[in-house]
């Protein structure tokens, strides 16, 4: 791509001659302390708060699904009353989505995406952090709904008319409808910035063929937000309308069909589905070749495959509306293509089966993870497949058998993945690896206890226990097996602690001394994330990488040896950049946090009072201007008295600041 | 039956259990003989979709069994492939760090087999499956039921003479006669519901403001249960039925038992309870041909907010078929009806400030009044014409 090599400097902003005195308020200059993560634009703390907030939620999810299990421990059980089970199942599948797997993958997407593609930062870095704080402030704002009158109590996918006013008269359904706006706003401007980031600030040479899977998957992910929020957008606003204006969208007293409700949420909510697998697919792409020691079999069909995927997700939605009402052209239709977004899906397994195949493959606790969605994935595939005859579907909808598929794709799925990530780049994030033995507990815990928890729904499913029932009966014959699932439930827990445990341990220990300091590649990695020290350094590149193959950091260090055999030619922490420079970085903000303050003061007054509506807009749209009136650049601030602004000849000598330098080979 | 089960349901733990790496394989080894183990000494529940009855619901579940073999087949096949991967492929300690594997990027045709595999498997199921979604759209060419799902109860109503009146409204026990295609018009008075009887077909949601047709039949007289498999709100896993099916001849006398109007009781307690329930609860309950209200004259014998109870003896259950109506001795359950009148809410988690449910009388009824209520309802018609066993 010739075009990659005549681009100018990327993320390097206007320097030296930038006046600093455009705007209304300076930049917040504290490089530490908590107001370098308030105000950061840094896309590795930014991504590093994704995470955490996301485990935090984590945690509440896991309680609301334990509380659940409690309850059906055993049969007519009294832990909790029905409208509690009901605002429980629906606040877990809501935070599980939205709240815990989506920034999730946000966290992975917003450190790594820069680092993979050799950039210094996002496109946007402001509206990073902008993304991040609504996602905050969203998630605070959902579940203060427990403290105001009680949680949603419609289900994650809350089909009209029981949400409305009417049937749900609490004021759960206006938290979970404008809770979910102010995450949705979130994701959106995260996909518009990474699919900028991607398309724009690849280092030169790395076409998107010589891309890394993962990158591609969340390229593939924020093209699937960017089309689906909207959508779910315009059906809750006309939820919000219903319960708030007293609107007629779903009333049907007026003539309107509830299965608009349906169609517009699935339209969104299924490549939503891809939205949580994708990311955990490109995971495995990463760490499947690099502890097996072999190229990604098939690079090109795995980048289509997941690529296909987005495109044939859009047709699938129907599938969740089988018994609906949708006529026989409407199932056959819909029938047939959900058979066939499975083949690129089972193409993508096999793919990942012979990368494995003929490898040296080190079971790193990474690697297990990874072979467990391998595996796991698979059980929820198949049993998707069998929901897509669309007649046996009519006996398997709304039971266990759907649970136990969905906890395959997403938790099996999904959740292995992002395990998986987490002990990958733990070390280029915190700069030590996690606990290796721990790992390994985890690692088994977790797997038996998911087996323990969702492969007898199944059974349970076929037997007919239905789900959302908040009891069933010792005349059903449940018991069994609703025990067997609670305990396995218990052993994930204790598999969570010990991670728990691990991530403590590891990091007071490496505060101590005796948990090593990783280098740069600790993996033998493959991507250009490996390829700078760890922790990534606040400019990540020192100079930006020229890429001339796929898997470009590999090549550097093993090449063919006369004899046309592979040798092993340098060691990744030797020909790592050494994170030594300093050029200029885009300044902190304080607009991002204030902007995102406003929405759920606009969400609570939508419900409370709109004058608190009022002040909340005002605060939205005086940040708006802050933002815009910002000085573009603060040369007083930070970069630890290094800035580029104050002594040119560094940037001179580095060559931080030209294009010569970037025409460097690595090492 | 429970041959039947056991069988379906190791194919499918088979598949689910064979995916995962070996060192869990004892794991699994022993899990499948506790499965089987519990599976052949538990009873199975009454609500069973592995033990097919009707027409309808046989046919799905060739369809299911179908799916689910070719399923646990490519899994039993990924699974080894994946087992093989982690025994054979493993790094040994002794292993040469420089000695790289053979670096294979792709192999054109072995994806393209893994591609075109998977089609052909899944043109196979499509073309299977697409003739059966047709036919089993099509409507029962048996009589008509109208199936009404409402916040927490089903309503069946029967127009026997055609004239598009209902002529009996009932609720919980869907009677029907065997060996007919019953054409069931689903409707849903409040929120989406789904009527699902699985031993003799798949699900059907109640949508409001849709009327969708699906259809049942049973070869054989029983009891077959069922319940709501949409969430429906605060009391949706206490919103169930059953299906009655019953012999020809059996049906035709309840029939005949049906269009008969209740009358005023003569004994003592009997009619106390009746000028009781007139004073506190037909403003919700019909009982048909006794009683002078707008509720109870009209022609749809259903005030749209509580069951017709004109009948109420001859069902087996009450209270969207939460509570069994007779003893296991065939003795009224009087214990829990008597409850169920004095408290509804506490038997049943129910919204009635909200119109959701039956009120409480707890405070406006005393035992003497309770019992008397209860014996008025034990003169509304019975015995069932089936009892459960």
């Amino acid at each position: 791509m010739a075009m990659t090599e005549e681009r100018p400097e990327i993320l390097e902003l206007e320097s030296g001659e930038t006046t600093p005195t455009t705007g209304v308020f300076a930049r917040p200059t504290n490089a530490s302390g908590w107001r370098s993560w308030f105000f950061t634009v840094d896309h590795k703390k930014i991504g590093i708060m994704y995470g955490a907030v996301a485990m935090f939620w984590f945690l509440w999810a896991g309680i609301e699904a334990l509380l659940i299990r409690l309850q059906l421990f055993t049969p007519d059980g009294n832990v909790l009353t029905a409208d509690q089970y009901n605002q429980l199942f629906t606040m877990h599948g809501t935070t599980m989505v939205f709240l815990v797997i989506m920034p999730l993958a946000a966290a992975f997407a917003n450190y790594m995406v820069p680092l993979q593609i050799g950039a210094r930062d996002v496109a946007f870095p402001r509206l990073n952090a902008l993304g991040l704080w609504l996602f905050i402030f969203g998630g605070i704002f959902l579940n203060l709904s427990w403290f105001l009158g009680g949680g949603p109590d419609g289900g994650w996918f809350a089909y009209a008319p029981n949400t409305g006013v009417t049937y749900s008269p609490g004021n759960g359904m206006d938290f979970y409808a404008l809770g979910l706006q102010i995450v949705g706003i979130a994701s959106l401007v995260g996909s518009m910035n990474l699919i900028v980031t991607i398309i724009n600030m690849r280092a030169p040479g790395m076409s998107m063929l010589r891309m890394p899977v993962f990158t591609w998957m969340i390229l593939v992910v924020q093209f699937l937000l960017l089309f689906a929020l909207p959508v779910i957008t315009v059906a809750l606003v006309l939820l919000s309308f219903d319960r708030t204006f007293d609107s007629n969208f779903f009333n049907v007293a007026m003539g309107a069909d509830p299965l608009l409700w349906q169609h517009l949420f699935w339209i969104f909510g299924h490549p939503e589905v891809y939205v949580l697998i994708l990311p955990s697919f490109g995971i495995v792409s990463e760490t499947l070749p690099v502890f097996s020691r072999k190229p990604l079999f098939g690079y090109s069909v795995i980048v289509i495959s997941g690529a296909a995927i987005g495109f044939m997700g859009w047709g699938v939605w129907a599938h969740h509306m089988f018994v609906s009402g949708l006529g026989p052209v409407g199932v056959a239709a819909f029938s047939a293509t959900t058979m066939f977004i499975a083949v690129p899906t089972g193409v993508k397994i096999l793919n990942w089966i012979a990368t494995m195949w003929g490898g040296n493959i080190r079971f790193t606790v990474p690697m297990m993870f990874s072979v467990s969605l391998v595996s796991m994935f698979t059980i929820g595939g198949l049993s998707g497949v069998m929901h897509a005859v669309a007649p046996a579907d009519t006996q398997q909808t709304d039971t266990y058998f759907i649970v136990a598929h969905f906890h395959y794709v997403l938790f099996g799925g999904a959740l292995m993945g992002l395990f998986a990530g987490m002990y990958y780049w733990w070390p280029k994030a915190f700069g030590y690896k996690l606990n290796d033995a721990l790992g390994k507990w985890h690692f088994w815990l977790v797997l038996i206890g998911f087996n323990m928890t969702f492969g007898p729904m199944h059974i349970l499913g076929l037997q007919g226990m239905a789900r959302r029932h908040s009891r069933y009966g010792p005349e059903d014959g449940f018991d069994f097996w609703n025990a067997v699932v609670s305990i396995g439930a218990f052993v994930i827990l204790i598999g969570m602690i010990i991670f728990a445990i691990n991530i403590v341990r590891t990091w007071l220990g490496y505060k101590a001394g005796t948990v090593p300091q990783e280098g740069a590649d600790p993996w033998d990695g493959r991507t250009l994330e490996w390829a700078i020290p760890s922790p990534a350094p606040e400019h990540n590149f020192d100079y930006v990488p020229v890429v001339t193959d796929l898997d470009d950091f590999w090549h550097k260090k093993y090449q063919t040896d006369e004899t046309g055999k592979l040798r092993k030619v340098a060691n990744g922490n030797d020909i790592a950049q050494k994170g030594d420079q300093h050029p200029h970085l885009p300044s902190a903000s304080y607009w991002p946090i204030v902007l995102a303050a406003g929405f759920p003061l606009i969400a609570l007054g939508l419900i409370y009072n709109l004058w608190l509506a009022g002040i909340g807009l005002l605060l939205m749209l005086g940040s708006m201007f802050g933002w815009s009136l910002e000085p573009a650049t603060d040369p007083d601030a930070g970069h630890d008295g290094h800035g580029d602004h104050q002594d040119p000849d560094i940037t001179d000598s580095d060559g931080s600041d030209n294009n010569t330098a970037e025409e460097a080979p690595v090492g | 039956m429970t041959a039947t089960n056991t069988k379906l349901t190791e194919v499918t733990t088979n598949s689910m259990a064979t995916n995962r790496p070996i060192l869990h394989r004892a794991v699994r080894l022993s899990g499948l003989f506790v499965l089987i183990t519990a599976l052949t000494s538990c009873a199975t529940g009454r609500i069973d979709p592995t033990d097919p009855i009707g027409e309808n619901a046989k046919q799905i579940d060739g369809l299911m069994r179908l799916s689910g073999y070719l399923a646990a087949a490519v899994g039993v096949f990924v699974a080894i492939a994946v087992v093989i991967v982690i025994v054979k492929f493993r790094a040994r300690p002794d292993d040469d760090p420089n000695d790289l594997p053979e670096q294979i990027h792709g192999n054109k045709k072995a994806e393209l087999t893994w591609t075109i595999i998977p089609v052909i498997l899944l043109v196979f199921l499509t073309v299977i499956t697409i003739p059966a979604v047709f036919d089993l759209s099509g409507k029962g060419d048996g009589r008509t039921i109208k199936v009404e799902g409402q916040q927490w109860w089903w309503q069946f109503s029967y127009d026997i003479d055609e004239d598009g009146t209902p002529d009996i409204v009932t609720a919980n026990d869907l009677v029907i006669p065997i060996g007919e295609e019953i054409n069931l018009e689903i409707l849903s008075n409040d929120v989406i519901h789904s009527f699902w009887i699985p031993q003799l077909n798949g699900k059907k949601d109640a949508v409001p403001g849709r009327v969708h047709h699906w259809r049942i039949s049973s070869p054989v007289p029983g009891i077959f249960y069922g319940e709501c498999t949409e969430f429906c709100g605060l009391s949706h896993a206490n919103m169930q039925m059953r299906a009655v099916a019953l012999e020809q001849d059996d049906y035709d006398a309840w029939v005949e038992d049906q269009m008969k109007a209740s009358s005023v009781p003569t004994a003592a307690s009997a009619k106390r309870g009746y000028d009781l329930f007139g004073r506190h609860c037909i403003s919700c309950h019909v009982v048909n041909g006794v009683y002078e209200s707008a509720a109870n004259g009209n022609a749809n014998l259903t005030s749209g907010y509580a069951p017709n109870l004109t009948h109420l003896m001859t069902r087996t259950s009450f209270a969207g078929s939460v509570f069994e109506l007779y003893n296991d001795d065939g003795s009224l359950n009087i214990a829990d009806l008597r409850e169920w009148v004095r408290n509804a809410p506490a038997r049943k988690p129910s919204r009635p400030d909200n119109r959701q449910g039956m009120v409480s009388f707890a405070e406006i009824l005393n035992e003497a009044d309770l019992d008397d209520i209860v014996t008025y309802l034990s003169t509304l018609g019975g015995p069932p014409p089936l009892m459960p066993s």
